[in-house]
């Protein structure tokens, strides 16, 4: 009878015209609920953003001023690296890096003497770490220490001197300038003390180096330590578009016929660090969840209510021949547009803070002080706007509204059109 | 010529344990062309024939025919294409779509229809709202129109798929009686002019009077069936 008839159903633009429509037969219902999903995607996105930023922060942080992107060191170090053991030391130290520049996806190496030692300002008496950094050639094409220092300068070759993390100098109450003693043990087990000038002072955000490390040249930590020649481990930088796996796995490969040696990355040597990324990124998660559930909690029930009050407009659209697949169409519409709207208007917020913030940066220490919030970072955050992650997340809204909306669409798409013409 | 034949109906009610037997064996002819008044006090069971004639409900017992098929055993959504293609509704309430312009409501069954083309929608949309004398007002919302305009809303609604039968229950309990009067004209010129049939219930005499045909229920039985003055004579 109906040539290419499509009965009982509506055309889409009408669908969506008598969603939008409906979305202002209780605007204040339907303002309410578009806010709490508003509220729920800005704290989305911001917390999600700041916490990208700060973890990509902080992983830089950790490659500039600690792990580099992967260390190189004799075997049985790295399993008691915690006790800075000089029972097990590189030499022939030259060759080493020779052999390791020469790897692919490598820019640069450079070798480090990390050791325990003691310091006094002549009163306290405090147990640190000591790091000896070859001040010429090297260090600063692996860490970025030099742009570290917040007082006094960069240590010299050839010159004593020391760079001091800006927690130590502030516990000691010392500062560029004065002297403070090194005690140290050497590897035979003799007691070495030397006077030195404080030169500068470092202040990195990694609490590990500013509140409890120093710096000297690597020859006066050879010297002390009676290791001439010798290093703890050599420190590498990958070029920026280097594969982190990659190239570990082909500088293990340049070494292995060389002596046993252990090559880690960054990652496995922050694998502490790591684990703490992951459950601050799950407290982090559960906290926006209850979020999330509290809008989509929102849409069902305004959907609930919407579909009660208009049981007799059901009614009259079902006796017409409207299926129940359409009226469930038309309420599962609404809840998407619902969050739609929410999501547009929390995204639009989110994007004005977050364009604010990446003009001005963010300041984690105006925030938080010089409180330690578990990550190593100081500088300010610069978070910027992804269109793409936005517009994406946007719809992510409207489907997860239009889910929410499912089980009061559903219920009444089961009216039964008399009962529900009945309804008053 | 028979539009729709109700045989021996029983319609019962389950209230909880307690049966309401709400239409108790009810026999009908409905005649093409019928301009047909179902008349009765307040729970006399009008509306219940009304359900069953307009495949909105299945009948207890017995046989529901509209055109060549019977109801019996449809799926309700069968029944929903059912009501779809054969069938127009006017409700006591008017019952149009608030947020829905007048020529939108009207547009809705044959958007139903699937009738893709817009330009012949709006032809026939545009054309049924002048004959039902609104056509100055195809763009108001029903909230801007008196009760007697919406009402030829929904007869211009119910009309405008060219249904077979138009289902009517009660559609002046909510007039006054000279806007209920106008409401019947329209109906009655309608029923002269394009030969469809039309069943309204009613209590109301001045209503009862314009009907070509005349049943009165009792207790959900046919206390009588008379031919009235009224409508188009019955082919
Ligand atoms: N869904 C229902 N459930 C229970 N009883 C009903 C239902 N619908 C109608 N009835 C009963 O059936 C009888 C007839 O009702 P109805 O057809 O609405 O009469 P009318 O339209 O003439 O007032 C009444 O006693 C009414 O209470
Ligand atoms: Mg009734």
């Amino acid at each position: 009878m109906l040539a290419e008839s499509i009965p009982g159903r509506l055309r889409p633009l009408t669908i969506l015209q008598l969603g939008w429509r409906n979305l202002r037969r209780n605007r204040r219902r339907t303002w309410i609920t578009a806010t709490t999903v508003a509220l729920a995607v800005l704290l989305v996105q911001v917390a999600v953003s700041l916490l990208i930023g700060i973890e990509q922060q902080s992983f830089d942080n950790l490659i500039n001023y600690q792990t580099a992107h992967a260390k190189l060191y004799a075997e049985g170090y790295f399993a008691n690296r915690d006790e800075l053991p000089l029972d097990y030391t590189l030499t022939g130290l030259d060759e080493l890096q020779a052999t390791i520049r020469g790897v692919r996806g490598v820019a640069a190496t450079t070798p480090r003497l990390s050791f325990s030692a003691q310091v006094s300002n002549g009163v306290d008496l405090y147990a640190c770490i000591g790091v000896g950094i070859q001040v010429t050639g090297s260090d600063h094409d692996v860490f970025r220490i030099p742009q570290a220092v917040v007082d006094g300068e960069y240590l010299k070759s050839g010159e004593d001197g020391l760079l001091m993390g800006t927690g130590l100098a502030e516990l000691f109450g010392v500062d560029t300038g004065d002297w403070v003693t090194v005690l140290t043990k050497t590897q035979a087990g003799a007691y070495e003390a030397l006077d030195l000038p404080i030169v500068g002072l470092v202040g990195t955000g990694n609490p590990l180096i500013d509140r409890n490390s120093f710096l000297v040249p690597l020859e006066i930590a050879q010297y002390m330590l009676g290791l001439e020649g010798a290093a703890t481990e050599l420190a590498i930088r990958f070029s920026p578009t280097a594969r982190d796996d990659e190239t570990i796995a082909e500088i293990t490969r340049a070494v292995q016929d060389l002596r046993q040696l252990d090559v880690k990355g960054w990652r496995e040597m922050e694998e502490d660090f790591m684990a703490l990324v992951r459950v601050k990124r799950t407290g982090q998660g559960v906290f926006l969840l209850i979020f999330i559930v509290l809008a989509v909690v929102g849409i069902t029930n305004t959907i609930l209510m919407a579909s009660f009050e208009r049981t007799r407009e059901i009614g009259m659209m079902m006796a017409m021949g409207l299926r129940g697949s359409g009226i469930r169409e038309l309420f599962l519409t609404e809840g998407a547009l619902t969050g739609l709207l929410g999501g547009a208007l929390g995204s639009l917020v989110a994007v004005a803070i977050t364009a604010y913030f990446a003009t001005v940066g963010l300041d984690l220490t105006a925030m938080y002080g010089d409180m330690d919030i578990g990550y190593p970072v100081k500088d300010t955050i610069y978070p910027a706007v992804n269109i793409a992650v936005l517009v994406a997340s946007w719809l992510l809204t409207g489907v997860l509204a239009a889910l929410a909306s499912f089980y009061p669409a559903a219920r009444a798409s089961r009216h039964i059109p008399v009962e529900a013409l009945r309804h008053v | 010529m028979t539009v729709a034949r109700l045989i021996d109906v029983h319609k019962t009610y389950m209230v909880g344990r307690v049966r309401v037997p709400a239409v108790r064996g009810v026999t009908l002819d409905i005649e093409h062309g019928a301009f047909m008044s179902i008349a009765g006090p307040s729970g006399s069971g009008k509306t219940t024939i009304l359900n069953l004639l307009g495949a909105l409900d299945t009948p207890t017992s017995g046989t529901v025919q509209i055109g060549d098929g019977t109801t019996d055993g449809l799926s309700l959504k069968t029944l929903a294409d059912f009501r779809n293609t054969h069938l127009g509704f006017v409700f006591q309430t008017f019952n149009l779509i608030p947020v829905l312009t007048v020529r939108e409501n009207v547009d809705f069954p044959l958007q139903l229809q699937g009738i893709g083309n817009k330009r012949e929608r709006n032809e026939r949309v545009m054309k049924i709202l002048q004959e039902v004398g609104l056509g100055d007002l195809v763009d108001r919302r029903p909230t801007e129109l008196s009760g007697g305009q919406q009402q030829r809303v929904a007869v211009a609604r119910a009309l405008v798929k060219g249904p077979r039968l138009v289902l009517a229950d009660e559609p002046t309990a909510n007039l006054d009686s000279e806007t209920a009067g106008e409401i019947m004209a329209l109906m009655q010129m309608m029923n002269e002019k394009h030969g469809t049939t039309f069943i309204f219930s009613t209590h109301d005499p001045l209503v009862m009077e314009r009907a070509s045909r005349l049943v009165r229920l009792h207790d959900g039985r046919v206390a009588s069936d008379e031919g009235g003055n009224g409508g188009r004579h019955a082919s």
